[in-house]
C-alpha cells in the first residue's frame, strides 16, 4: 500500500481512539458523567464561522484595510446539565487536552530521538532536556531568588531544558560536526551532573521538598486553559517540522555517510531535528514535569505494529502517545487520592511493552 | 567529444593530519567499469569517499558530468553519484521495496512523495536485481547475497551517471560475487560509469575495462588489466611474489600469489633448466 495511505489510515484510527479516550476520560471523576452527555457538552462547544462581517472601510486610504470580524455559532444546542458543562469544560477538559498535548509531544520527540541515535534506549530526555527542565524547576522552587522577566515555574523549567540541551550540543560539536556518539555521551554526562544538582537542591529544599518531589514525578493537575492553549499551538507547529523530515530520518537510519550519498544534508538535518525535538520536549516537560516512559515506550509499541517508516510511525506514535497519556492520567486522578501520572505511565507502560515484546517476534529496533 | 563522466584530477586527501591519497588522477567514461585495486590501506575506500563528496579533499578536484562535486549540495550529488557501501547497515525491518525506494530520496522534494517516475525507477531496480519476488520481505530477513542485491538495487534506483562500489563482492561466495559483478557490468553497459574497489585481482581483471593500482595513496599503474597486473607492479604494490598468466577460460589475466618457498623453488627450477641448456 502507498505510504501516504498507510500514514493517513493509521492516523485516522489513532485519532478516533484519542477522541474516544478524551470523551470517556472527561466523564470519569468524583462526579461521574455519561460519555454521551460529555459528547453533547463537547459538541455544544463546537463553533463554526457563520459569516464574516467587514467593518471599517477602504475608502479612507489604500493602507486602511477593512477589519474582518468572524461570527461564530455552534450548530449544536443539546440540552445539557449546567454543572456537567462546568465540570467538563472548566475542570476536566483542560487537563485532558494538556495530557494529550504532552503525550503527543513526548512520543513524537522520542520517535525522532530513537531514529536519530539509531538506539532503542534513546528517549526525549537523552540530550539533557528533562534534567535541565527539572533542574530549572527545582531551582525555582528551592532557591529564593527572583526570576527575571516574570518567568514562573514553567518558564524556569523551559529555560533550563533549552539551556542544557544547548550545552550538550555545544560540547559535542567540533568543527561543525556533531557525532551522534559524542552527543549521546555528552547527554549522559550532563544528565548525571544535573542529577547531582537536583539531589543537592532537594537536600536544601526543606519545606519545599514535597512540592519538588511532586514536580519531579510528573503531574498534570491544576491545568488551565492558558497552559493548554500554548501547548496546543506550539506542539502541532513543531510536529509539522519533524514530519517534513520523516523521509530524511528514514535515510539517516542507514548511517550518516550513506544518508549523505542519498541526498541528505546530514549535519543540517541533525541540527534541525535536535533543536525541534528539544523545544518540543521542553514545551511538554515545562508544563508537566518529568513524565517518563511515554517517549521511550510508546514509539516502540507503535513501531512493533506500524513498522519503522517514519512517515507512518511519527504521526502514529504521536497520536498513540496522546491517547496513552490521557488514559494514564485518568487513572492517576481517578483514585481517592491522586497519584503522579509518571508513576502510572511506568507501572502500566512497562508491563504492556514487555507483553508486546514477547508476543511479537521482534528483537530489534 | 564530451568529457568523461568522471574526472578526478590531482586529488589529495588528508585524514587526521596524514596524507591518505596523494595526487590521484583517473577518469571513467560512460560504459566504463574502472577497478580500484591495491593492498589493504592503499586508500581505495578513502578515494571512493572523496569521489562521493563525503570527505573534503585537500587538493585537486572531482568532476562528475562536468560538475565539481565539492560545490554541490548533498541532493545534487545524490543525483549524480550512487554509492554501494562496503558495510551493509540495513537493520530496521524496512521492506526490500522501501529500502530500494530510498535511492529515490535525492529526486524527491521535502514535501513531495514518489511520483510515477520514481515508482518506475524502483520497479526497474527491483526487476534488475531480481528482487521483485522479495519486495515485501523485511530486509532483516534476507541472506547476505540478497542484502547485497538490495544495496545494488538502491544504487540503481538512484539512476545516476556514476556508480561507486566499495568491495561489492567482499563478503560473498563465488557464485554471488559473479552475479553481483554481472549485474554491475550490465548497468554499466547501459551507459553509466562505475568505479569499484575490488579486492580479488582475478575478478577485477575479468570484469573491469581498466584497472587503477593504488599503493600508499598514489596511482602506481593504470590502464588495461593486462598492462596493470604484471609481476613487477604487483611486487611493488603488494610486496608479494606473483605469477601472472592468462586464464584459458575467461581470457583475462590470472594472478597467483606465491609464498617465499614456492617462489624460491620456482627460481631453482628455472636455474636448473638454464644449466641443462
Amino acid at each position: 500500500m502507498d505510504v501516504r495511505q498507510r500514514a493517513v489510515g493509521w492516523s485516522l484510527w489513532l485519532a478516533a481512539i484519542l477522541g474516544v479516550a478524551i470523551t470517556v476520560s472527561a466523564g470519569i471523576g468524583p462526579v461521574s458523567i455519561h460519555p454521551l452527555a460529555v459528547l453533547q457538552v463537547l459538541l455544544n462547544a463546537v463553533a463554526v464561522p457563520t459569516g464574516i462581517e467587514l467593518t471599517g472601510s477602504s475608502a479612507g486610504g489604500v493602507l486602511q484595510l477593512p477589519a474582518p470580524s468572524i461570527q461564530w455559532q455552534s450548530p449544536f444546542a443539546y440540552p445539557v446539565d449546567a454543572t456537567h458543562r462546568t465540570i467538563v469544560m472548566r475542570v476536566r477538559l483542560p487537563r485532558i487536552l494538556l495530557a494529550a498535548g504532552v503525550g503527543f509531544a513526548l512520543a513524537a520527540a522520542g520517535t525522532v530521538m530513537q531514529g536519530f541515535f539509531r538506539n532503542p534506549m534513546a528517549d526525549p530526555s537523552i540530550i539533557g532536556v528533562s534534567s535541565g527542565a527539572a533542574a530549572g524547576a527545582v531551582a525555582f522552587l528551592v532557591v529564593p531568588i527572583a526570576i527575571p522577566f516574570g518567568l514562573g515555574l514553567q518558564g524556569a523549567a523551559f529555560a533550563g531544558a533549552l539551556l542544557s540541551a544547548f550545552a550538550v550540543y555545544a560540547i559535542a560539536t567540533e568543527g561543525g560536526r556533531t557525532p551522534v556518539a559524542t552527543l549521546l555521551l555528552a547527554g549522559v554526562a550532563i544528565q548525571a551532573f544535573l542529577g547531582a544538582v537536583i539531589a543537592f537542591l532537594q537536600l536544601k529544599s526543606g519545606d519545599g521538598l514535597r512540592q519538588v518531589v511532586h514536580w519531579l514525578m510528573g503531574h498534570l493537575g491544576n491545568a488551565g486553559w492558558d497552559d493548554v492553549t500554548v501547548t496546543l499551538l506550539v506542539v502541532p507547529l513543531l510536529f509539522g517540522i519533524l514530519l517534513a523530515y520523516a523521509r530524511d530520518l528514514n535515510v539517516l537510519l542507514l548511517g550518516e555517510e550513506a544518508a549523505h550519498g542519498l541526498g541528505v544534508e546530514v549535519e543540517r538535518t541533525k541540527r534541525i531535528l535536535l533543536a525541534v525535538s528539544a523545544v518540543l520536549t521542553a514545551a511538554a516537560v515545562a508544563v508537566s514535569g518529568v513524565i517518563g516512559f511515554v517517549g521511550l515506550i510508546v514509539p516502540h509499541m507503535v513501531r512493533l505494529v506500524a513498522g519503522p517508516d517514519h512517515r507512518v510511525l511519527l504521526p502514529a506514535a504521536a497520536l498513540a502517545g496522546a491517547s496513552f497519556l490521557v488514559v494514564t492520567d485518568t487513572i492517576a486522578r481517578a483514585g481517592a487520592t491522586e497519584i503522579p501520572v509518571g508513576i502510572v505511565t511506568a507501572a502500566l507502560g512497562a508491563p504492556f511493552f514487555l507483553y508486546l515484546l514477547r508476543s511479537r517476534e521482534v528483537h530489534e529496533l | 567529444m564530451s568529457d568523461p563522466t568522471l574526472v578526478v584530477e590531482d586529488l589529495s586527501v588528508d585524514l587526521a593530519g596524514s596524507e591518505i591519497i596523494s595526487e590521484v588522477s583517473l577518469t571513467a567514461g560512460a560504459g566504463d567499469l574502472v577497478g580500484l585495486v591495491g593492498p589493504n590501506g592503499a586508500g581505495k575506500t578513502t578515494l571512493l569517499r572523496a569521489m562521493q563528496g563525503s570527505i573534503e579533499p585537500t587538493g585537486g578536484r572531482v568532476r562528475v558530468d562536468g560538475h565539481a562535486v565539492g560545490d554541490l549540495s548533498a541532493r545534487e550529488t545524490g543525483r549524480l553519484v550512487a554509492t554501494v557501501p562496503q558495510e551493509t547497515r540495513l537493520s530496521f525491518s524496512f521492506s526490500v521495496e522501501d529500502a530500494v525506494a530510498m535511492g529515490r530520496n535525492p529526486h524527491i522534494g521535502r514535501f513531495g512523495t514518489a511520483d510515477a517516475d520514481d515508482r518506475r525507477a524502483v520497479r526497474e531496480a527491483l526487476e534488475h536485481t531480481d528482487l521483485t519476488a522479495l519486495a515485501d520481505r523485511p530486509v532483516t530477513k534476507l541472506s547476505g547475497g540478497e542484502r547485497q542485491r538490495v544495496l545494488l538495487g538502491r544504487a540503481f534506483a538512484q539512476e545516476t551517471p556514476l556508480l561507486l562500489l566499495d568491495e561489492p563482492t567482499a563478503n560473498l561466495d563465488i557464485n554471488h560475487a559473479i552475479n553481483t559483478l554481472d549485474l554491475v557490468r550490465s548497468v554499466v553497459d547501459e551507459g553509466r560509469a562505475a568505479v569499484a574497489a575490488i579486492h580479488d585481482l582475478n575478478l577485477a581483471a575479468r570484469y573491469c575495462d581498466q584497472l587503477v593500482l593504488l599503493a600508499e595513496g598514489s596511482v602506481l599503474e593504470a590502464g588495461a588489466p593486462e598492462a596493470v597486473l604484471t609481476s613487477g607492479t604487483l611486487e611493488a604494490a603488494f610486496d608479494a611474489r606473483t605469477v601472472v598468466a592468462t586464464d584459458p577460460t575467461t581470457d583475462s589475466p590470472r594472478v597467483t600469489a606465491l609464498s617465499e618457498e614456492e617462489w624460491a623453488e620456482g627460481e631453482r627450477a628455472e636455474e636448473e633448466r638454464a644449466d641443462e641448456r
